[in-house]
């Protein structure tokens, strides 16, 4: 029902009101109008003003996508269309800055990657930190072993000794053995993580199932979105063929170093079906960007 | 109570889109079950309470009191009362008024919608007619959008996955299955529900009860015993819309109506067997367990991701599938949760929880800006 009188008092009332920029607090876009508002979908958000006072308006289509805790600024711009042909005007805001949004607040949580050496964990963070990149941050590996020149991580190089007593003071929460070229500990600190959330960003880890374990222990399992790769191939024999195609086209290890990599990755697979309440989501990792639009979509769930 | 309301019994139709059935035949379709079920004679009916929002919207058809009351030979008082979605809790509230006053001693409560006569987009602008015409609805916000922008905030502020959000759905519907009166009976993946069509960001299509005709019918009374009676009942409101509102992830008026009605009955809310609880949306339900108290703030997944809310799980909510996989006759839900609770508690429902002998029944209207609390308990 179009009420004319009705929309003669809102136009009063925009006469009267106080032009306000804002900040989103919430936003949806929504895809099937009612009646009168036509057939294409458009965002509504609810806004904060200045004076603490509250709105919702739908946003403008130019200006930037929004998030939560984005600038707008207030038009007058047509809303919809009455039966009988008349125009209506009302507020829409456009979007200036975004840069402002805390996406993660207090209840933030980790997600970690798990899966066996060569799956592609390592690609899969670089294409998240690139596509989140002020959202995102990847959490470095404290490890008793010398950087090298190909290491793509963060990573902080400690003697055993250290290590030890930042395990014992519980500085590091998670540690495990690895075994690639030669044996060495590594692990994650909690200040690290912390220093991640103190950011308002999302931790990355990637980890293998010790590390995954001593991160829920330490952590809570609930703060953990924990996603396992799982490589290609419809058996298990067909996955470990494709890692050690894989493992082997990097040319970085000798054939021993591949076998025992390849021995933890059986481990590794076994897990995911024997350890399930450790994982949230599994992945098989095929096709790179479908892996990575998967975890972006849990990442970002709005859309 | 004053006095004690005993739930002596009653009926409803299928939900669903009923497109063979006016609203006053849903009605007198529900009040025949109610009669027939309760073995009362019509004409010890002192009362009548019906529960509608859009009886003048989607039939046309306002004046429900009288129009009940002819479906009586002896045409009783009667009165329609609404309260948006929360009409049908409303319905038993005032019925509970009526009662407790002395009024009268038996009164026949119904909660009726019929929505599907009219196109979706009609249905949607109406839906709307919950929350405040002058604050919400001039943007185009729909209902479905007022919930979304809940829900992207409950998510946000608490780390809420897509996947762990359709666990409320789908919990809704594995309870429907075997409930001979729910509009959807099948199980649906996780998967399905976190893939369905966007309705309002972040809320699919699987997140949203559906559009139903139905009706349902009780009958209460302060003259004729029965094994259960209610406890407490209660109703509360909070500001209609959203803008007057400090946040936007939790909902006074339940946290209100609750502590009221636990006092009332003088409970322990875990003494509380079973619940049939408002799921308009998926993030609804998780927002009503932590304010109905069974939970701190961001923390109702875990009830869902440990199963805790099956019917054989520690706190057994929308057993009966819900408004999600029931349907939602808008005025009808606050009667039918009610219905459902009595069957619980007198060992006849098909989603049984084993002894169960204290019931709740929530039922929210608008964004939570009215919210009725029911509590029954059975003797036995």
């Amino acid at each position: 029902m179009d009420r004319i009188p009705a929309l003669h008092r809102r136009l009063k009332e925009l006469e009267r009101m106080n032009f306000q920029q804002g900040k989103i607090l919430s936003f949806t876009t929504i895809r099937h109008p009612p009646a009168g508002f036509g057939p294409e979908p458009y965002i509504v958000a609810l806004i904060e003003h200045p004076d603490g006072s509250k709105s919702l308006a739908q946003l403008t289509r130019e200006g930037m996508p929004p998030t939560i805790g984005a600038e707008v600024i207030p038009h007058l711009r047509r809303i919809r269309t009455m039966r009988s042909g008349l125009h209506i005007n009302d507020l829409k805001y456009e979007v200036m800055k975004t840069q402002a949004a805390p996406l993660f607040t207090m209840h933030a949580y980790v997600l970690a990657l798990t899966g066996p050496s060569g799956v592609g964990k390592t690609t899969i963070t670089r294409s998240l930190l690139s596509l989140f990149q002020p959202l995102v941050e990847q959490v470095p590996l404290v490890a008793t072993r010398r950087p090298r020149k190909t290491d793509l991580e963060p990573f902080v190089h400690v003697s055993e000794d250290e290590f030890e007593a930042m395990v014992a003071r519980g500085e590091i929460i998670a540690h495990t053995v690895f075994t690639d070229r030669h044996e060495y500990r590594a692990g994650y600190r909690r200040e690290d993580i912390e220093a991640v959330w103190k950011q308002t960003k999302l931790p990355i880890v990637t980890t293998d199932l010790r590390l995954l374990e001593g991160l829920s222990k330490a952590l809570g399992r609930e703060t953990i979105l924990s996603c396992g790769l799982l490589p290609p191939g419809t058996s298990r024999r067909r996955m470990l063929s494709a890692l050690l195609h894989r493992l082997r086209s990097r040319g970085q290890n000798t054939e021993e170093q591949i076998e025992l990599q390849l021995r933890s990755a059986e481990a590794d697979l076994k897990a995911f079906s024997t350890k399930k309440d450790l994982f949230d989501h599994l992945f098989v990792n095929d096709r790179l960007e479908t892996c990575v639009e998967s975890i972006k979509e849990l990442v970002v769930p709005q859309n | 109570m004053r006095e004690i309301v005993y739930v002596l019994g009653g009926g409803q139709t299928r939900f669903g889109e009923l497109w063979e059935s006016s609203l006053l035949g849903l009605i007198r379709e529900a009040v025949d079950q109610a009669i027939g079920n309760t073995g009362i004679l019509p004409t010890d009916i002192d009362a009548v309470v019906i529960g509608n929002m859009l009886g003048g919207e989607a039939a046309e058809q306002a004046h429900l009191g009288t129009l009940v009351s002819g479906l009586l030979p002896h045409h009783p008082p009667a009165l329609r009362v609404e309260a948006a979605c929360a009409s049908g809790g409303l319905a038993i509230h005032t019925a509970c008024a009526f009662l407790e006053s002395g009024k009268a001693e038996t009164v026949l409560v119904i909660g009726a919608e019929k929505l599907t006569d009219i196109p979706g987009d009609s249905v949607t602008g109406a839906l709307m007619h919950a929350a405040d015409a002058e604050k919400d609805a001039p943007s185009g916000l729909t209902f479905a959008g007022v919930f979304a922008l809940t829900a992207l905030s409950y998510m946000h502020t608490y780390a809420i996955t897509r996947d762990d959000l359709s666990l409320v759905s789908f919990s809704s519907h594995r309870a429907a299955v075997s409930n001979p009166f729910a509009q959807f009976r099948r199980e649906i993946p996780v998967e399905t529900i976190s893939k369905s069509p966007l309705i309002a960001d972040p809320l699919r299509l699987l997140d949203c009860s559906p559009i139903s005709d139905g009706a349902a019918a009780v009958i209460l009374s302060t003259r004729r015993e029965s094994p259960v009676r209610i406890a407490a009942s209660q109703l509360a409101s909070e500001s209609l819309s959203l803008i007057d509102r400090p946040g936007i992830t939790s909902f006074g008026s339940t946290r209100t109506a609750m502590s009221h009605a636990l006092a009332e009955a003088g409970w322990d809310r875990n003494s509380i067997d079973c619940i049939e609880l408002h799921d308009c949306f998926s993030v609804a339900t998780l927002i009503h367990l932590e304010d109905l108290g069974y939970c701190e703030e961001g923390e109702a997944i875990r009830l869902f991701k440990q199963c805790d809310t099956e019917s054989s799980g520690s706190l057994p909510v929308n057993v009966s599938g819900g408004l999600k996989a029931c349907g939602h006759p808008i005025g009808a839900t606050g009667v039918k949760q009610v219905l459902d609770c009595y069957k619980q508690l007198t060992k006849q429902a098909p989603n049984q929880v084993k002894g169960a002998a204290r019931a709740l029944a929530h039922n929210l209207g608008g964004v939570g800006a009215t919210c009725t609390i029911h509590l029954l308990e059975s003797s036995s």
